[in-house]
């Protein structure tokens, strides 16, 4: 079979920091000649990590989307807020733009990248040829579109502070805020931790 | 020939000119290769000026206000993130304070650090050492996604309260659009092809 040059078959290491190749060197822990930043042929123990980190994403996801992210206590009542109600709140107050703009951000753009990630890792674990274009293109996105998840913990870091008119209105934070910000953070460092190379390597 | 390694899928590539003149992408599985680098660094000094004095503003000031039954109450950019601090939320506090206020400083106060000495063809004092640094928190700063969720809690509000923006929600918005031009100006490849230069 006639496999491309690569790096590694020519004995080059990319920086992943300042991309500058590199003539491998047969030192314990190279550096860049030009930034100094460790030098390595594939990020280490990559697939463990990020299956960690995307297992722990993964399991956080549920009470993410079920436990109420706020609370907001009026001399009335006491409404519970998890993140889907938060999005219908919207819809039912005439601002549907905004509502699917949540809706795509905080629940559609957190699942796509679990799953996302998951069929990568599978794929690179696998070692499977097929497609391998799409699936850097994939990777390559939702690592692009993670950080927009976060939209909903601002709303209601900007809700807690605003709403905090003693004895008429006063929003507390929910345990759901927590876990939903857990999965967002979990998932951009599962992101970080998968060396896309991985994709790329010869079937066994 | 020079070589060039794909950083993404580790191809290599034989290339006629070490710096393009336009974008290339990777043979093999797209990803973009080289840019043209060659912006100016007074550019990218003013920029990081610019965003310095609307990073200033948006903590100065009050982000938005609210008025209802007469009484009135505003949060700034800190106030967010110090909301969730008050109800013991030290985790969510500490996350929204490093992505809206500590993020953006570093990477702004670290660009001026390394880019004005390399303006008289001098290099800052632990230079590689501090653009690590900013190689760090720039995948941390969320800016632009804090202004939309600023405008996700403003609409929600105003459907109890009257919502009267402040200045710093402009700043905001200027800064949101400042930093993204810097940040696309001061690539990691642009920062060492200045550094080169400097050297020549």
């Amino acid at each position: 079979m006639n496999l491309p040059a690569t790096g590694r078959s020519l004995g080059l290491l990319v920086c992943l920091q300042c991309h500058a190749t590199v003539r491998a060197l047969q030192v314990p822990h190279p550096r860049c000649p030009r930034c100094r930043a460790h030098l390595f042929q594939r990020k280490r123990h990559s697939l463990a990590l990020t299956a960690a980190l995307l297992l722990c994403a993964a399991i956080l996801y549920v009470p993410a989307n079920l436990l109420p992210v706020m609370y907001t206590i009026t001399i009335f009542d006491e409404e519970r807020d998890t993140i889907m109600s938060g999005v219908l709140v919207l819809l039912h107050s005439g601002s549907w733009p905004i509502a699917v703009l949540v809706f795509i951000a905080s629940i559609v753009v957190p699942l796509l990248k679990i799953v996302s990630l998951s069929v990568v890792l599978f794929s690179a674990w696998r070692r499977s040829p097929r497609y391998r274009t799409q699936r850097s293109e994939l990777f390559r996105m939702v690592e692009f579109i993670g950080r927009w998840s976060m939209l909903d913990v601002y709303a209601i870091s900007l809700l807690v502070a605003l709403v905090q008119i003693r004895s008429l209105a006063f929003v507390a934070v929910g345990w759901g805020a927590l876990a939903f910000a857990a999965v967002v953070v979990l998932t951009q460092f599962a992101a970080r931790t998968f060396d896309e190379r991985l994709l790329w390597e010869a079937p066994p | 020939m020079p070589v060039i390694v794909c950083p993404s899928c580790d191809l290599a590539h034989r290339t006629a000119v070490e710096r393009a003149s336009e974008r290339t992408r990777c043979a093999r599985c797209l990803a973009s290769l080289q840019r043209p680098e060659n912006g100016s660094v007074d550019a990218a000094i003013a920029l990081s000026i610019a965003a310095l004095v609307l990073f200033l503003l948006s903590n100065a000031y009050p982000l938005v206000a609210i008025s209802s039954n007469g009484s009135t109450r505003s949060a700034t950019l800190i106030g967010a993130a110090l909301g969730f601090y008050r109800q013991d939320h030290g985790g969510l506090a500490a996350l929204v304070f490093v992505t809206t206020v500590v993020g953006p400083f570093l990477q702004i106060a670290s660009l001026l650090y390394l880019l004005i000495p390399l303006r008289r063809k001098q290099r800052a004092p632990g230079q590689n050492t501090v653009f690590r640094l900013l190689a760090l928190v720039r995948p941390w700063t969320f800016i632009e996604v804090f202004m939309l969720g600023a405008v996700v809690a403003l609409v929600r509000v105003a459907a109890y309260a009257r919502v009267l923006p402040g200045v710093a929600l402009w700043s905001c918005a200027l800064l949101m659009l400042t930093l993204a031009a810097l940040t696309s100006r001061t690539s990691p490849g642009q920062f060492w092809r200045w550094v080169e230069d400097s050297q020549a």
